[in-house]
C-alpha cells in the first residue's frame, strides 16, 4: 500500500496577542511583548496509507482544523516533516468558501475555478443532481440558504473531483436525514474506489462508522492512536 | 494556466459582486467620477480659464486617481475578505489584491470607452500616441498592485492600516494636481508634488491622453523604476508575512 500522508514530529505554532485583535494600540501598549507564540499542535506522528481512513476526534480547540489544514497544506508546519503523496480535495467545512451573495449557480462556477478543476456542463450537472437542490434555489444568492442546504452545496462541489485525499471537517450533522445517508454511501464508495478519507467529527458512531483508524487530540498533543473503536472509547472517557 | 483561470473566476466575483442588487449598476462606476468632474468645472473652470480644455485635463486626473484608489481601497480588505476561501482551499493569497487590479482594469477600459467618445466635444486629439496608454497601464497597474499587496498584508496584522489609508486617502487626492495645475503649489512647497508617485503617474497618463504627446522619456523611465521598485518590495513584505496569514485573519 502506497503512503499518502506521513507527518513526522509536526509542531505548529502561530504568534497571537493576548486580546486577539491587532493594533496600533495593543502593541504599544504591551511593546514588550506583542506577541505570543502559541504552539497548536505538538509533536504529531502519524502516517496515512492509500485507502485507509482516519478519523480525528478531540474537544473543541484541540487542534483538529488545524492539523486538517496543515495536511492540505493550507498551513506550513513550524517544526516536524510533513509529506503528502496525491491530490488532495480541499477541506470540507461547512460553506467553507461559498460567498454569500453569490447564486448557488456562481459559486458552483466559481469555487470550481479555485479548485482548479475544469467547468464543463456535465461537471455542473452531476454537482446539481448530487446536491438535489432545485433550480429555484440554486439561483438564489446562499445567503438564504439553510445550513443543510449549505452542507449539501459544498459536499456535492468537493465530491465532484477524483481525490486521493479527502478531508471533511464536521459537516455531516447538518444535513437531514436522506442526505446524511446519502454522504455516507459516497463516503463508502469513495472507499471502496481506492481513496483515503480524513474524518473529523463529534460523534463517535459516525468515526466508527466509516474509519478504520483514528487519532485523538488533547492541547494539541496526539494522545491516542489506534482501531476507531478504542480510540472512541478513549475519546468518551474524556467527559 | 490554472493560476490564470483562478484570477478570472475571481474578477468575474468581484464584477457581480459590486453592482449585485443595485438598480443601475455599472452606470455607478462612471457617477463617481462624473461628479468630481462637475464640482471641478464650478470651482476651478473660471480660475483655470488659461488651461487649455480644462474637461480634459481634469477627467484624465480624475479617471486614473479613482483607478489608483479603488485598487487600494478594495484590495486592502481583499486578504481578510478571503478568509473563509483561504482557510478552506490551498491558494496564493497574492490572487486577491490581483483581481483587485484585474476588475479596476475592466471598469477603467469601459470609462476610457465613454472618455474616448465624450471627450471628443472637449478638445481631445486622437492620434496613435495614444498607444502609449497600453506600457504607461502597465507599469500604473504594477505600481497600484505593490501598494496594494503592501497594506493588504500589513492590514492581515494591524486593522489600523485600512482605516489609515482611509484617512489619508482625501489628503492625498488634494496633494495631486488632478483638478488644478501643478504651479498652483506655492513653490515652497513643491517638493510636496515632486514627491507624490501619484502625480509622476498622472502627469505621465496626460502626454498622450491629453496632450496628445509621446511622453517624455525621462518620465516614463522614472515611473517604470518606481513601479518595480515599489513591486520588489511588495513582494518581500508579501513573503515574509504570507505564512502567518491564516492564523491571523
Amino acid at each position: 500500500m502506497s503512503l499518502l500522508v506521513a507527518l513526522n514530529h509536526v509542531s505548529i505554532r502561530y504568534r497571537s496577542n493576548q486580546s486577539g485583535i491587532f493594533s496600533i494600540k495593543d502593541l504599544i501598549t504591551s511593546w514588550a511583548h506583542p506577541f505570543q507564540t502559541k504552539e497548536i499542535l505538538k509533536d504529531i506522528t502519524f502516517t496515512l496509507h492509500k485507502g485507509e481512513s482516519l478519523g480525528i476526534v478531540g474537544r473543541n480547540g484541540s487542534g483538529k482544523s488545524t492539523l486538517l489544514r496543515a495536511i492540505a497544506g493550507i498551513i506550513t508546519p513550524s517544526k516536524g516533516h510533513l509529506k503528502t503523496y496525491g491530490s488532495i480535495a480541499p477541506i470540507l467545512a461547512l460553506g467553507a468558501g461559498l460567498e454569500a451573495e453569490l447564486t448557488g449557480y456562481e459559486n458552483i462556477h466559481l469555487l470550481l475555478s479555485l479548485y482548479g478543476r475544469k467547468i464543463s456542463a456535465q461537471a455542473i450537472e452531476e454537482i446539481v443532481q448530487f446536491s438535489e437542490l432545485d433550480h429555484q434555489t440554486l439561483s438564489q444568492a446562499t445567503k438564504c440558504y439553510s445550513s443543510g442546504m449549505l452542507a449539501r452545496l459544498t459536499f456535492s462541489i468537493s465530491f465532484s473531483h477524483h481525490c486521493d485525499i479527502i478531508i471533511i471537517d464536521e459537516v455531516l450533522a447538518v444535513g437531514d436525514l436522506g442526505f446524511q445517508q446519502k454522504c455516507l454511501q459516497k463516503i463508502n464508495d469513495l472507499k471502496k474506489e481506492g481513496r483515503s478519507i480524513i474524518f473529523v467529527s463529534h460523534f463517535p458512531e459516525e468515526v466508527i462508522k466509516i474509519c478504520d483508524q483514528a487519532i485523538l487530540l488533547e492541547n494539541g498533543l496526539l494522545i491516542h492512536k489506534g482501531t476507531s473503536e478504542e480510540v472512541c472509547q478513549h475519546y468518551k472517557e474524556l467527559f | 494556466m490554472q493560476f490564470l483561470n483562478q484570477l478570472y473566476a475571481l474578477s468575474k466575483r468581484n464584477i457581480i459582486l459590486r453592482y449585485k442588487h443595485s438598480l443601475i449598476g455599472f452606470l455607478w462606476g462612471f457617477i463617481k467620477p462624473l461628479m468630481y468632474l462637475l464640482i471641478f468645472i464650478v470651482i476651478f473652470s473660471a480660475q483655470f480659464s488659461s488651461v487649455k480644455n480644462y474637461v480634459l485635463y481634469a477627467t484624465s486626473g480624475i479617471l486614473f486617481w479613482f483607478f489608483f484608489s479603488n485598487i487600494v481601497s478594495q484590495g486592502i480588505q481583499s486578504i481578510i475578505q478571503a478568509g473563509g476561501i483561504l482557510k478552506s482551499v490551498k491558494l496564493p493569497a497574492l490572487l486577491f489584491p490581483l483581481a483587485e487590479v484585474t476588475t479596476e482594469l475592466f471598469n477603467l477600459a469601459l470609462a476610457l470607452l465613454v472618455y474616448f467618445i465624450v471627450m471628443q466635444w472637449f478638445g481631445m486629439v486622437y492620434t496613435w500616441q495614444l498607444l502609449w496608454l497600453i506600457p504607461i497601464l502597465i507599469i500604473f497597474s504594477v505600481f497600484s498592485l505593490g501598494i496594494a499587496l503592501i497594506l493588504a498584508s500589513l492590514n492581515v496584522y494591524f486593522r489600523d492600516i485600512g482605516i489609515l489609508w482611509n484617512t489619508l486617502q482625501p489628503a492625498l487626492f488634494y496633494l495631486t494636481p488632478i483638478a488644478y495645475t501643478e504651479d498652483l503649489i506655492p513653490p515652497r512647497f513643491s517638493f510636496v508634488v515632486h514627491a507624490n508617485p501619484i502625480y509622476a503617474f498622472i502627469k505621465l497618463i496626460r502626454y498622450p491622453l491629453y496632450e496628445a504627446q509621446a511622453p517624455n522619456m525621462q518620465l516614463f523611465l522614472h515611473c517604470t523604476s518606481i513601479s518595480f521598485f515599489t513591486f520588489i518590495i511588495s513582494l518581500f513584505v508579501y513573503y515574509r508575512l504570507k505564512n502567518q496569514f491564516i492564523t491571523a485573519i
